[in-house]
């Protein structure tokens, strides 16, 4: 092979290669396809620049082309979606301006219902904006004021080691005292009443309570034997019990026979009512009588009676 | 007042040489413009330099583009994977290595292997009077051994850094698979939403750029060696410095003009 064909065949390999990978990036980019262009509102322009993609599922699917201030003050945000990608935007479609914390800004469009209608190029759809940037410093801010809390907990914890007249080092030259005590004394008890005759006097009042509990012991046993012995005070008690149980069973029958009396006289106290009203109307009969004739005499001028 | 006469004169020196490289730069654009420079001793001349810089290293340049993009992608991504960065391996992938590092690696590989190579030749050729004889025969020198070699590094540096670039992203395929257990159809899908097809034809100009320079300045001092011998050092480590300065400020301006 010539040195002009190595030549000639590198130029022409490479440049096809070249362009090939050019116009396929071209074409993949939509440079040759048509586009459509949509425009959405915002309040404000922070964080858009034109160029910025506009993203679906992760995908390219457009990017910004202008920007622009409306009458109003509302920044018009105009974008550009290939033909192919189009079918993605929905009139449901919700446009957000992702910012996160690292990399570039980018319109997230989510489209939850993809069989609603296509949105028409000439409505304005209102942007919502996600900041990372914002989210994280208002996650970070309640963490960072525990830390500087730790952080003046600890500089207060090291402030007081590193005070001689501090608790810490008060407590440890406490507990150096104590060892020193402990180690020269025979015993726990010696170290707290700091006095040996103390111990002593202390270790014969122990032995005389024992005594005392030894003896309180043996009188429990005589109390014992006297109260639940054979003959002792408590079968006495369970004796005289019984004898008595018998007697109220007999002294039951004789209030019975009482109720029963009682019962009868008051039946009879039933009788002596009627008896009395009777009683009283004869009585009241009578009295009208005797009130007739009383009137009778009075109107008489010779009251006199004549008695058969 | 010794010191400040020094660094004025340094200052004045500095200005014309970069004053001389632009007309120069002109006067070479100007040149490849006009249809009477393709000559065929010149074609032949351009074949010849396209052969030897392009075509004769294309082996070893593909080796080492696999073996270097490879590594880069590597590093880049597991990088990414451990700083929980995965979303963004695209942009990486096409911001940083396929329009930054590919052009760079590439010219450096052009500088270190063709730039010197015509920096020596050009001296070399001052040295034995060959340019005087040239002259002599009337044969025009800017388009017999400038032009094919500027025009050479344009091409080369443009064809050799896509390839680098298109090495990269077929090993990316594997490297994504084996890092992130990406399919190849994801793989494409993100990097095409990283691609900026703005950003490509800036990096295209770039590589166009630095061909242009990095053969025009060691052309340049490679003309300014004197009849000795020992003038050939001195030019052609001149020109290496002027021809890194270039690439670095040529790096600069790309990356303000994709800023601005």
């Amino acid at each position: 092979m010539s040195r002009d064909l190595k030549v000639g065949l590198f130029i022409v390999g490479t440049t096809i290669i070249i362009l090939a990978a050019l116009l396929y990036l071209a074409n993949e980019k939509g440079l040759f396809a048509n586009t459509y262009v949509f425009t959405l509102s915002s309040k404000s322009g922070d964080g858009l620049t034109e160029g910025m993609p506009v993203v679906f599922s992760g995908f390219d699917i457009g990017k910004v082309s202008t920007l622009e201030l409306n009458d109003k003050g509302m920044v018009l945000i105009k974008i550009k979606i290939a033909q192919r990608h189009v079918k993605w935007i929905k009139a449901d479609s919700a446009f957000i301006l992702y910012r996160p914390l690292i990399g570039a800004a980018r319109i997230v469009v989510t489209t939850n219902n993809l069989n609603s209608p296509p949105l028409p190029e000439d409505k304005i759809v209102a942007m919502e904006t996600v900041n990372d940037i914002n989210d994280a410093i208002k996650k970070v801010q309640p963490l960072l004021e525990k830390i500087t809390q730790i952080a003046e907990n600890l500089e207060r914890l090291s402030n007081n080691l590193s005070d001689p007249k501090g608790d810490l080092n008060r407590i440890l030259s406490n507990a150096q005292i104590i060892t020193k005590t402990l180690s020269s004394k025979k015993s726990f008890l010696e170290m707290a009443v700091a006095d040996e005759e103390s111990v002593q006097s202390i270790y014969e009042a122990l032995k005389k309570v024992k005594d005392i509990v030894t003896k309180i012991d043996k009188m429990a046993d005589k109390m014992d034997k006297q109260l639940y012995g054979k003959e002792g005070t408590l079968p006495n008690i369970n004796q005289i019990l019984k004898d008595i149980a018998g007697k109220l069973q007999k002294l039951d029958k004789t209030v019975d026979n009482i109720n029963k009396i009682s019962t009868d006289t008051s039946d009879g106290m039933k009788d002596f009512r009627m008896l009395r009203s009777d009683i009283d109307d004869t009585v009241n009969a009578i009295d009208d009588v005797a009130k007739k004739l009383d009137d009778l005499i009075s109107s008489k001028k010779d009251p006199e009676f004549k008695l058969p | 007042m010794n010191v400040l006469e020094n660094i004025g004169r340094l200052g004045v020196k500095t200005v014309k040489s970069f004053l001389d490289t632009i007309s120069f730069a002109f006067k070479v654009i100007c040149r490849m413009f006009q249809y009477r420079s393709y000559n065929s001793a010149m074609r032949m001349v351009l074949i010849n330099q396209i052969y030897f810089t392009s075509v004769q290293i294309l082996p070893v340049f593909l080796i080492v583009s696999i073996v270097l993009g490879s590594l880069l992608i590597g590093i880049a991504f597991q990088l990414l994977k451990q700083l929980g960065l995965t979303d963004y391996f695209g942009n990486v992938l096409m911001g940083l290595i396929v329009t930054e590092l590919s052009p760079f690696f590439t010219v450096l590989f052009i500088t270190l292997r063709s730039a010197s190579a015509i920096n020596t030749e050009m001296a070399v050729m001052k040295v034995n009077g060959e340019m005087k004889t040239l002259e002599t025969f009337r044969i025009d020198v800017i388009n017999y051994l400038l032009l094919p070699r500027i025009i050479n590094g344009v091409i080369s540096l443009v064809l050799l850094s896509s390839l680098f670039s298109i090495v990269l992203m077929v090993s990316g395929i594997l490297f994504s698979w084996l890092i992130f257990g990406m399919s190849t159809d994801v793989y494409i899908n993100i990097l095409l939403n990283s691609a900026k097809f703005f950003d490509m034809v800036i990096a295209l100009i770039k590589c166009a750029v630095f061909g242009f320079f990095i053969t025009l300045i060691p052309i340049r001092f490679g003309l300014r060696a004197s009849r000795e011998f020992t003038s050939i050092p001195i030019a052609v480590s001149g020109g290496m410095v002027n021809v890194f300065t270039a690439i670095i400020i040529i790096e600069v301006l790309s990356f303000l003009i994709k800023l601005f």
